[in-house]
């Protein structure tokens, strides 16, 4: 394998497209967590859960399963002439499956230690229920999304084996940095993978660093979250 | 356009039952009750955070809540102006961006000159840059006020607005309040578990007990002449006895072990007598009617009231501790306690209320 | 504000991979995915080069990986034009889904089963496995793996399978395996003739028998559903021939002889 920045460019577009659809599932799915009461709850919290439990390659399987030729779904999009599999959408795909526990156990967390008197003043004030989440909640429940988001990048950004099975390894199309790596290095190619690991540390530091700020600015007037 | 809350709800919980119906006008209503006995809940459920699983709130005419024609009002479409127990003032908003919370929907220009005249008539001009939490807490509580008022709502719901606060912080507080209420023009309710605070601040009073409401009327009525032993109990009697009728104007108190003339007439469905505890008179000197030698079985010193525990002397109503408490001014014990032996104990007729039992409770 | 930004870039991002991403350029050009057992690696690229002034129309795509994974891709509808794998039986699985042209069937390669050591050898026979002081064999994973498969094959010829295992470290690919003997990992692996001659810290020990285990056969095949069936029926023929073979031949693996 030669050596190019073709994965830089598919690891870069992957991560922060699945950075954002994860941030704002996540959010919603937490959102909806915390205005629901009774069994129902808990049977999402273990399927929103559960990549997480699971090896990545057997998430990739089980994506494979879902979008194959096998599944009802599979079969509607190929009838649709739209193909998933080994596709760059697909390395979107996995990595948002696999980030998206960490962002919604993050969000979570921080939406319901929200005080409820601050939603029902909310309320009363003529707050309807998005306004009431977008305007009170999420400022004060801030620190907690923003610990989600940067676990959501990290994940997607080093995200691996489900991306294999359902994306493949296609270089300049769904090859990411950490597959780019894996391969270098089982060719015993060790200058070319300690390149791209250092690319992707690189990656990292810069983004993660972003996100943090970001946050904390957004953080400076919540110092305490009591009413 | 008539003022006017009309309240039917109930609701039923693992434990307890909430039933209460009430109607409230012009003047400040003020729901009193024990901890626990639902009142917060049937505030929360006038503002529509909360819903009754059956019944009818209407305001002014308009129809929040009505379970047999499915109509339920989300908070927002109430315009009730609430002011809850911890205040509630977002913390990542200024005391000025508070309080233009609810008039989005107006033009900057506009809603800044409604958020200028809230401050003003708080008093609270000056702080419109700071945070809640830089204010004290008196000034959280005017903020959290004018917020609800900047709204212009059409009812004023107000949950133990002074149980937060320490006591000469409460009577600043108080007086606001008070002036707020008269000045305010719409339905205003008031809750609250001291009695003291309810009657200085509303004009009518409904008495909530283990969720149902037992009394409903003037202030001074409910006070002055409770029906029922609960409501006699919430408007602070301490002295109870299970009564039994002795003749047209004598009834014999079997708690108290003596036989008591009272007021005639004398309601068919008596069950106990009350005496509110300043109503007891000491002296050593025993003639009058209802007068009773008595024993001091303990005293607890108040930095302006004395308390009294009595036990009647010649009762054969046989007693734990003690038959009477009584309360008397400091001044007054000084001029006692130096009386010899024995003190006697009047209960003047007019001061003793004949209550029924309620019909749940009780 | 930041939303805004934020769903600005994220738009850029879509846009501009979905465009970049399109296997068909405007000019007419053809695009072959081949997923290839990873072994082939090395020849492959070397092959690709070589076809490329051949045929610049075509751009060849080589989706590399064990060969149980690329089945399985291929069954739930990767959009793969021909499959290159390490094993019949895979080729097999595929053939009785009816998921390949079946015409265009053919046995590509061969390669040889070698029992490897590091530089500091201590086998020079797979009977030497056996001795307490090899404490670790590295092979992959018979389940899925061919190469695997096949060593177990020779193990079993040998009759030492079961009383080795417990000192078997199972790699995930061939690959792997390779790298855990490279590493000193490992006292001795298996692994094919054609990985070992791409580390020269690894030593060739022993060659398995050919009759300790079935040929080691690369059969190739266009996929039914391929889009230019005559552009990869082209390719394989050109794979077959005696340029590529050579190739192939000099990486180690054992021409098919016609």
């Amino acid at each position: 394998m030669e050596f190019s920045l073709a994965p830089l460019r598919v690891s870069v577009e992957t991560s922060i497209v699945a950075t954002g659809i994860t941030f704002f599932l996540g959010l919603a799915a937490a959102n909806w967590r915390t205005r629901t009461s009774g069994r129902r709850g808990p049977v999402m919290d273990a399927l929103f859960i559960v990549p997480l439990a699971l090896p990545p390659t057997v998430v990739g399987y089980l994506l494979l399963l879902l979008l194959g030729r096998s599944s009802p779904l599979g079969k509607a999009l190929e009838s649709l002439g739209l193909q998933v599999l080994f596709s760059w959408p697909a390395t979107v795909i996995a990595a948002t499956v696999v980030a998206f526990p960490l962002m919604y156990l993050s969000a979570r967390g921080a939406l319901e230690q929200v005080n409820p008197s601050f939603l029902h003043a909310a309320r009363t004030l003529g707050a309807s229920e998005w306004t009431a989440f977008w305007k009170v909640a999420l400022p004060l429940a801030w620190p907690g999304v923003i610990a989600g988001t940067i676990l959501a990048f990290a994940r997607a950004l080093g995200e691996f084996g489900a991306t294999l099975m359902i994306a493949g390894n296609i270089p300049g199309k769904t090859q990411t940095l950490p597959i780019a790596i894996f391969f270098a290095a089982e060719a015993g190619n060790m200058r070319q993978a300690l390149a791209w690991v250092l690319i992707t540390l690189g990656i990292a530091s810069v983004a993660l660093v972003a996100l943090n700020t970001w946050g904390r600015r957004r953080r400076g007037t919540l110092s305490s979250t009591r009413g | 356009m008539i003022l006017e809350l009309l309240v039917e709800i109930q609701r039923e919980f693992k434990d307890f039952k909430l039933e209460v119906a009430f109607c409230a006008g012009e003047k400040t209503l003020g729901i009193l009750g024990p901890s626990g006995s639902g009142k917060s809940m049937t505030l929360r459920a006038i503002a529509g955070l909360e819903t009754p699983t059956q019944g009818r709130i209407v305001l002014n005419g308009r129809t929040l809540f009505d379970s047999k024609r499915g109509i339920n009002l989300p908070s927002r479409k109430r315009r009730m102006g609430f002011l809850l127990q911890d205040y509630a003032l977002f913390p990542h908003m200024t005391v000025a961006e508070n309080i233009g919370f609810g008039l989005r929907y107006l033009s900057r220009h506009e809603a800044g000159k409604k958020v200028a005249e809230q401050l003003a008539r708080v008093q609270l001009q000056g702080l419109e840059d700071r945070y809640p939490r830089q204010l004290s807490g008196g000034q959280q509580q005017r903020a959290a006020l004018a917020r609800a008022l900047a709204i212009d709502p059409e009812a004023l719901l107000l949950d133990e607005p002074l149980s937060a606060l320490d006591v000469p912080l409460r009577s600043q507080m108080e007086a606001l309040l008070v002036e707020t209420l008269s000045a305010f023009r719409g339905v205003s309710l008031y809750v609250t578990h001291n009695l003291e605070e309810a009657y200085r601040i509303s004009e009518e009073i409904v008495v909530i007990s283990k969720g149902k409401e037992i009394a409903l009327g003037p202030k001074e009525e409910i006070f002055r002449h409770p029906r029922t032993f609960t409501v006699a109990q919430v408007t602070g009697c301490k002295n109870f006895s299970r009564a039994r009728l002795k003749s047209a104007d004598e009834v014999e108190a079997l708690d108290w072990g003596c036989p008591l003339h009272v007021c005639s007439p004398i309601p068919e469905d008596m069950d106990f007598l009350g005496i509110r505890a300043h109503h007891l008179s000491l002296s050593d000197v025993g003639s009058a009617a209802n007068t009773f030698p008595c024993e001091l079985i303990r005293m607890i010193e108040g930095p302006f009231r004395m308390t009294l525990y009595l036990k009647l002397l010649m009762s054969e109503a046989p007693v734990a501790h003690h038959h009477l408490q009584a309360e008397i001014t400091r001044e007054k014990w000084m001029s006692l306690k130096e009386r010899p032996f024995p003190w006697y104990v009047r209960l003047e007729p007019e001061r003793i209320m004949l209550l029924r039992k309620d019909s749940a409770n009780g | 504000m930041k939303t805004v930004i934020l769903a600005v870039l994220l738009s850029l991002a879509i846009g501009s991979s979905v465009w970049g991403s399109q296997p068909e350029s405007q000019n007419g050009s053809i695009n072959l995915t081949i997923s290839a057992a990873i072994s082939l690696t090395e020849p492959l690229q070397a092959i690709r080069t070589l076809y490329r002034q051949q045929s610049p129309n075509v751009s060849l795509t080589f989706n590399l990986g064990a060969s149980g994974i690329l089945e399985q891709q291929i069954e739930e509808g990767a959009p793969v034009d021909i499959f290159i794998s390490a094993s019949p039986e895979e080729m097999n699985a595929l053939a009785s889904r009816g998921l390949l042209l079946n015409q265009t069937r053919r046995d590509l390669l061969k390669n040889t089963l070698v029992l490897i050591c590091p530089s500091s050898c201590k086998v020079s026979g797979f009977m030497d496995l056996t001795r307490p002081d090899v404490k670790r064999v590295a092979m992959a994973n018979p389940d899925s793996v061919p190469a695997g498969a096949y060593a177990r094959q020779t193990l079993e010829y040998f009759k030492i399978y079961q009383r080795i295992y417990p000192k078997i470290l199972f790699a995930q690919d061939v690959r792997q395996a390779l790298a855990y003997v490279e590493t000193d990992n490992a006292d001795a692996g298996l692994v094919y003739a054609t990985e070992a001659k791409l580390s020269n810290k690894v030593r060739v020990a022993a060659v398995a028998p050919e009759n300790s285990h079935a040929p080691i056969v690369y059969p190739i095949a266009v996929i039914k559903r391929c889009r230019h069936a005559e552009a990869a029926e082209r390719f394989v023929q050109y794979l077959s021939g005696p340029e590529a073979q050579r190739i192939f031949e000099r990486e180690g693996f054992v021409p098919v002889e016609k």
